[in-house]
């Protein structure tokens, strides 16, 4: 009832305007892009209603979209927003639930961590598009098939550490990289108390934080496979010239593999030596809407569009993004890179969506950086106070 | 000729009168588009905007300034500040205002005075100044306060919005502090921000030890490196460009500008990468040379070098240039007069031109001090990610200054956005800079000249 | 009296002079401390934090630094031998006896420049070189195969690699009107001319500021500002077909040529009555507005991001043009009113005070004798003005919002912070074309910066 009369008011105004207009913000780029705009196009024969695709940088969306959107200055639909930024753009009240705007069949056709990771404080407020993790990709002129173990693994990387290449290489002092070593080793970012995530208890600390950030030290120092000044940009270069065996990438990468004529292959990381199973971060993206956005029906509609089996396929073959519709995944299944990625996505955990992740990022990421930059780091006072600074800034001064 | 009223009373005066017009004229003009919006409505997607208030207020206040002009003549000096005044009020010291009182506000991105959507709760019926809810009122909203005693909320139909306070809440009853303007549909718990008095402030020097005082040293040597060893590089040069008989001088001159006339957006971040440890181009370099790689991005000590030095290579074409232009204000028979007495070559130039020429560098010095010792561009720019620093937060690494700490911490950190902190730390770096430029001034001497 | 005031003076600068020896005493103690401490304990430090290991790619000779300068002083030793040599023979020509010494000084002073133009435009080679590299990165690993040392520890670009495909993306599907391209050729007609003419003139010694040739180029360049202009006006988003983001480079530059422009004139227009009235009238309050206008731009003014943003939003500016100049707009009036105030105050007021016996209004001197003199300081502020805002990113970032109206700062910025992809590569090629209007800019009007700089700040 309460839906039916809020799509009524909603339609009545857009009615009362000449023409309904949609705004859309994308960070995509290149093939992504075109394909927004192909179904813009699509949407705009079948309802009539314009929708223009606006870019605007990845790392402005939230900002500019929590300040924006209040005064009307945003747009009605984001594609697509990254499942951790879910909780501060919730609190900060721009984002729309969507729950009321899907159906549970369309849920239902969903793989559960997308939902999962879309879903804060039991309202799903995007709609998942696709999902992406980390895995081992390797270049198969030098690496023929993946290493199982941390053994294989160490022998492969360091024979192929020679003069003209580079056996493995990732960005080392990346969080979002290096979170499968924690969960090997037992760590996590927040605690659980009963299914929902407990903030007051960080599990990044403690011993399995200091042996995982022991690991990823050694990982310079003791078996000196990346050394220092290896960024993103390094370590994604060297393997598109082929001078790396094996890095540690994810999908959105793929294309520009693909272009380099890369032979390679997905697998996940082996477990770390002492650790159990390697599981990285997932990462989910949606689109979301706008809560203050004044043509929400229309939003929603061309939002279900884009997440449709259909669309998720050609977005698919536009930029190799693994979708998070099941069917669409049953469809692409051999697709090697959705083969590939989905079962390491299916292992994975969901990044925290609540607003106090942002609050973690910055002091772990200065952690990383501190622990990797001796190979005498002094690891356990490192992580203590790494552990304080989120502890401290969580509590709210 | 007219005559101005002496002293603070024709300055009051003065001042009374333009703020007065000013005032008024916006008043009006804020009163005269209320009054277009009530009279020609237009659609809610598309009101009217926003600047036609300051379009009336200019077309009001001319005839009020014609006004004044009229009956205190001695105004219209003041008239020529006008422009740059009208917009230094606006665009520079209202935002100026707005940013110092955030800083004794706790308001963030997510406590930002708007309503929390994941607190989106139904209402059933409304009786006088209650509201009834399908469930647990309390738990839905959320509420900072016990019992959501003073906490406000948002009340929406399909056509209208308002915030209210709350009463109390109890079990699925939300009591109000007056009954609804209208019959509401959804409410929803606003995130609201307040005054916290110093608690920004107490906060900032609470940890001063550890990152308000290290910052603070590294800002100034920082500053005081760039300026000294670029003048130093660029007078050097600008000595050796002056001399008349040296060929190719133009050349010379033209390219080594070239540092300087870069944008900077661009030639910092080519920097950073050049600069790589194991991939830059200059350690390439500086392997030719027999120099093993220097980590001047990964350690922080050298990434310290490294800003200087990119500073430096950035700065020192303006001083040859300054030094060039201070050279020609020199008369040539100083010079004349020195060889006559035969004078060496390093005689006159520590005997003349130096002595001379420092008239000419120190107010420079000193401006070119105040602008480095905010120089967010080059450590945002040039080394990113920085090498972190053990005992420091993520908002201070190893380069940051204090206008790059305030940055991040007020736009990086805290899941985005820590506004209020952000000003406290603005207004701190405000004083510290008076109190630098006071110190110049005193020692050049320029607000006495200009008394 | 007058004698008890002349001891009071004696003995005030007997005082003084022992205060000003020792503070100059403690200042070169502190230098000296300084030093010391930079020296052997600073440094040491920092020598061990590298840490002596050869990098995978490295092309690294063993105490090269000696061969280097081994090499440096043989060409000392190429150029004293040169300098006697030569010498010699014209002393042995002209019977004059001549020291080779100054000779020998320029040959060093060439040789010093040359070293000194080599570290300065290292990073301006590499990005040049990074534009024609189509890997699209800074760093390519697998080192190339060259017999030239310099090519293969690739300090030297190979430019047997070369190519243009990164220039070609940022002008991939842009169209271009007929009517455009005239203004477009009529343009540059009217630059080549100006620079032939600048070039004419310098050939044949004319050095005026009022003569025939000086007007007309004066003109020509007034023409092509014109038509500069009315390009930008006219180039629209919808000539940029290409879905890819970097296609739109030439729009960006557009939209910063606009922004920056109008933003410089608009500086000029609020400083030069404010500059006028504080050089030549003296109400009450003068000094008192004076430290207000210092005093209110050392607020680190872009760290009120958030209050900006609501000022401009309120005016329904977001996301426009006008938004951006009118919050650039505060940045640069107290530093102009300054730096035009002290060029009046250079200027002898005997020519305003002749007009005004002649009945003129202030208003009229000013507009009839000072703003023609003015110009070379309003072309300054406009310049100062135009080069400050062309790389300014994070104001525009707040208030600009699509690829359609990025600025080129923006644009550039986009190019490195990517969620995962850095394009080096496009990066240069658009920072090589970006900074082409500035470059022309600052070397067209290099004589308004220097005579600015000194009449802005030359004063004791």
């Amino acid at each position: 009832m309460r839906k039916a009369l809020l799509i009524a008011a909603v339609a009545a105004l857009s009615l009362g305007l000449a023409q309904g207009k949609l705004t859309v913000w994308t960070h995509y780029g290149g093939p992504e892009v075109a394909w927004l705009k192909d179904q813009a196009a699509k949407f705009q024969k079948s309802t009539g209603t314009q929708v223009e695709v606006v870019e605007v940088p990845f790392g402005d969306i939230q900002n500019k979209f929590i300040l924006g959107a209040p005064q009307g200055q945003a747009a009605d639909l984001i594609v697509s927003i990254p499942n951790d930024w879910v909780g501060a753009m919730v609190q900060a009240g721009v984002l729309e639930p969507m729950g009321k705007y899907a159906t549970a069949s369309y849920i239902n056709g969903l793989s559960d961590v997308a939902v999962d990771a879309l879903t804060y404080k039991g309202q799903l407020f995007a709609l998942p598009m696709f999902a992406e993790s980390v895995a081992l990709i390797y270049n198969k002129k030098y690496v023929p098939t993946a290493p199982k173990t941390w053994d294989e693994f160490l022998k492969v990387a360091q024979a192929n550490t020679t003069g003209n290449r580079f056996g493995f290489l990732y960005n080392l002092n990346d969080a979002y990289f290096s979170y499968g070593w924690f969960t090997a080793y037992g760590a996590s970012v927040f605690g659980k108390s009963g299914n929902t995530l407990d903030t007051s208890q960080v599990k990044l600390g403690g011993e399995p934080g200091i042996k995982a950030m022991t690991f990823i030290r050694d990982l310079r120092y003791k078996y000196k496979l990346i050394p220092e000044g290896v960024d993103y940009a390094v370590a994604d270069g060297a393997f598109k010239d082929g001078s790396l065996a094996m890095i540690m990438n994810g999908p959105w990468a793929i294309g520009d593999y693909k272009k380099a004529k890369i032979d390679f292959g997905i697998a996940p990381m082996p477990a770390p030596p002492g650790g159990g199973q390697w599981r990285p971060f997932v990462g989910v993206q949606g689109v979301a809407m706008n809560a203050y956005s004044r043509n929400k029906t229309a939003a929603a509609n061309f939002a279900k569009l884009l997440v449709s089996p259909q669309s998720q396929i050609s977005f698919n073959q536009a930029g190799g993004r693994v979708p998070a519709s099941k069917a669409a995944v049953a469809e692409l299944k051999n697709d090697p890179v959705v083969a590939g990625f989905a079962p390491i996505i299916a292992s994975g955990f969901p990044m925290p969506n609540i607003p106090e992740m942002g609050k973690v990022w910055g002091p772990w990421g200065n952690a990383l950086s501190q622990v990797t930059q001796k190979a005498d780091s002094n690891i356990p006072s490192i992580v203590n106070n790494m552990v304080a600074e989120i502890q401290k800034s969580l509590s709210g001064k | 000729m007219y005559r101005s009223p002496p002293g603070a009373r024709g300055f009051l005066l003065s001042i009374g009168l333009l703020g007065g017009a000013m005032l008024l004229a916006f008043g009006l003009g804020y009163l005269l588009f209320r009054a277009l919006a009530l009279a020609l409505p237009r659609p809610i997607d598309t009101p009217y905007p926003g600047y036609l208030i300051l379009i009336f207020m200019a077309v009001l206040l001319i005839p009020l300034l014609v006004l004044i002009a009229r009956r205190y003549p001695f105004i219209t000096d003041w008239y020529y500040l006008l422009p740059a005044i009208s917009f230094l009020l606006a665009f520079t010291f209202y935002p100026i205002l707005l940013t110092v009182y955030f800083g004794f506000t706790d308001y963030t991105g997510l406590r930002n005075g708007k309503p929390d959507r994941s607190t989106e709760t139904q209402v059933v019926r409304v009786e006088g100044n209650v509201l009834l809810t399908p469930g647990d009122a309390a738990a839905n909203l959320r509420c900072t306060h016990p019992n959501c005693t003073g906490d406000p909320l948002e009340l929406t139909s399909e056509t209208q919005r308002a915030t209210v306070t709350i009463n109390q809440v109890e079990g699925n009853r939300i009591e109000l502090s007056a009954p609804p303007p209208f019959t509401p549909k959804l409410v929803y718990h606003v995130n609201a921000y307040g005054f916290v008095g110093l608690a920004n402030y107490r906060e900032i020097f609470a940890n001063a030890g550890s990152i308000l005082i290290p910052i603070f040293l590294w800002n100034l040597a920082f500053a005081a490196g760039i300026v000294l060893l670029s003048a130093l590089v660029g007078l050097i040069l600008g000595l050796l460009l002056n001399n008349k008989n040296l060929r190719l001088r133009g050349f010379y001159r033209t390219l080594l500008i070239l540092s300087w006339a870069m944008p900077t957006v661009i030639s910092f971040q080519v920097w950073g990468a050049l600069l790589n440890v194991n991939f830059g181009a200059v350690n390439r370099f500086l392997g030719l040379l027999g120099a093993y790689p220097v980590p001047w991005t990964s350690d922080p000590e050298w990434a310290r070098v490294a800003v200087i030095l990119i500073g430096v290579w950035q700065a020192f074409p303006y001083w040859m240039v300054a030094t060039l232009g201070a050279l020609t204000t020199i008369p040539d028979d100083v010079y004349e007069a020195a060889k006559m007495d035969g004078a060496s070559g390093w005689r006159t130039l520590t005997g003349i031109t130096l002595p001379l020429l420092r008239p000419a560098f120190t107010p420079l010095l000193l401006s070119s001090f105040a602008f480095n010792f905010n120089n967010f561009g080059l450590i945002y720019l040039a080394i990113n990610p920085q090498p972190a620093v053990e005992g420091r937060p993520s908002t201070a690494q190893a380069v940051d200054i204090l206008i790059s700490w305030a940055y991040k911490t007020a736009f990086q950190a805290d899941g985005g956005q820590a506004y209020g902190l952000g000003g406290a730390i603005s207004f701190i770096i405000f004083i510290i800079t008076v109190l630098i430029s006071l110190v110049n001034f005193r020692v050049t001497g320029a607000l006495r000249e200009v008394r | 009296m007058a004698t008890s005031e002349r001891n009071a003076q004696g003995g005030r600068s007997s005082r003084h002079s022992l205060g000003a020896t020792l503070s100059s005493l403690l200042l070169w103690l502190l230098g000296l401390a300084l030093g010391v401490w930079l020296l052997f304990f600073y440094t040491p430090n920092l020598l061990g934090r590298v840490q002596p290991r050869v990098p995978f790619g490295f092309v690294f000779i063993e105490r090269g630094w000696l061969y280097a300068l081994g090499g440096i002083v043989l060409l000392v030793a190429l150029i004293l031998g040169y300098s006697l040599i030569l010498t010699a023979l014209s002393n042995a020509r002209t019977g004059r006896r001549r020291s080779p010494w100054p000779l020998f000084g320029q040959g060093v002073t060439h040789l010093f420049l040359w070293l000194v133009l080599i570290v300065a435009l290292y990073p301006v080679l590499q990005i040049v070189a990074a534009s024609f590299d189509p890997n699209n990165s800074l760093y390519r690993l697998a080192p190339p195969q060259s017999d030239n040392l310099l090519v293969r520890s690739r300090v030297i670009p190979d430019f047997a690699q070369a190519s243009l495909e990164n220039y070609r993306k940022l002008f991939d599907g842009v169209q271009i009107y007929a009517y455009q391209g005239v203004l477009m050729a009529l343009a540059l007609l009217s630059l080549v001319g100006t620079l032939g003419l600048a070039g004419y003139r310098r050939l044949i010694g004319d050095n005026q500021e009022v003569s025939p040739l000086a007007t007309a180029q004066g003109r020509l360049l007034a023409l092509f500002a014109l038509i500069a202009f009315a390009l930008v006006l006219l180039l629209s988003p919808a000539q940029f077909t290409s879905p890819n983001t970097e296609a739109k480079f030439v729009l960006w530059i557009r939209n910063t040529l606009l922004v920056s422009g109008i933003t410089g004139v608009l500086a000029v227009l609020l400083t030069a009555t404010a500059g006028y009235a504080f050089a030549r009238f003296s109400f009450p309050g003068r000094y008192t507005m004076l430290l207000v206008f210092i005093f209110i731009q050392m607020f680190p003014g872009f760290l009120g991001l958030v209050a900006i943003y609501s000022l401009i939003s309120n005016l329904s500016l977001l996301n426009t043009f006008t938004g951006l100049i009118l919050a650039y707009s505060g940045g640069i009036i107290s530093f102009g009113t300054w730096v035009y105030k002290g060029f009046l105050e250079s200027i002898s007021k005997s020519l305003e005070e002749a007009a005004l016996i002649d009945g003129a209004t202030k208003w009229q001197a000013f507009t009839r004798v000072l703003l023609p003199l003015s110009a070379p300081m309003f072309v300054f502020i406009f310049l100062l003005q135009f080069v400050g805002t062309y790389s300014e990113f994070i104001l525009a970032n707040l208030l600009l919002t699509g690829s359609e109206s990025w600025t080129v700062g923006m644009g550039l910025r986009n190019f490195t912070t990517g969620q995962f992809q850095t394009k080096w590569g496009v990066f240069a090629a658009a920072a090589v074309l970006g900074s082409i209007p500035i470059l022309a800019i600052f070397y067209g009007f290099q004589r308004y910066f220097v005579s600015g700089y000194t009449a802005g700040s030359v004063k004791e």
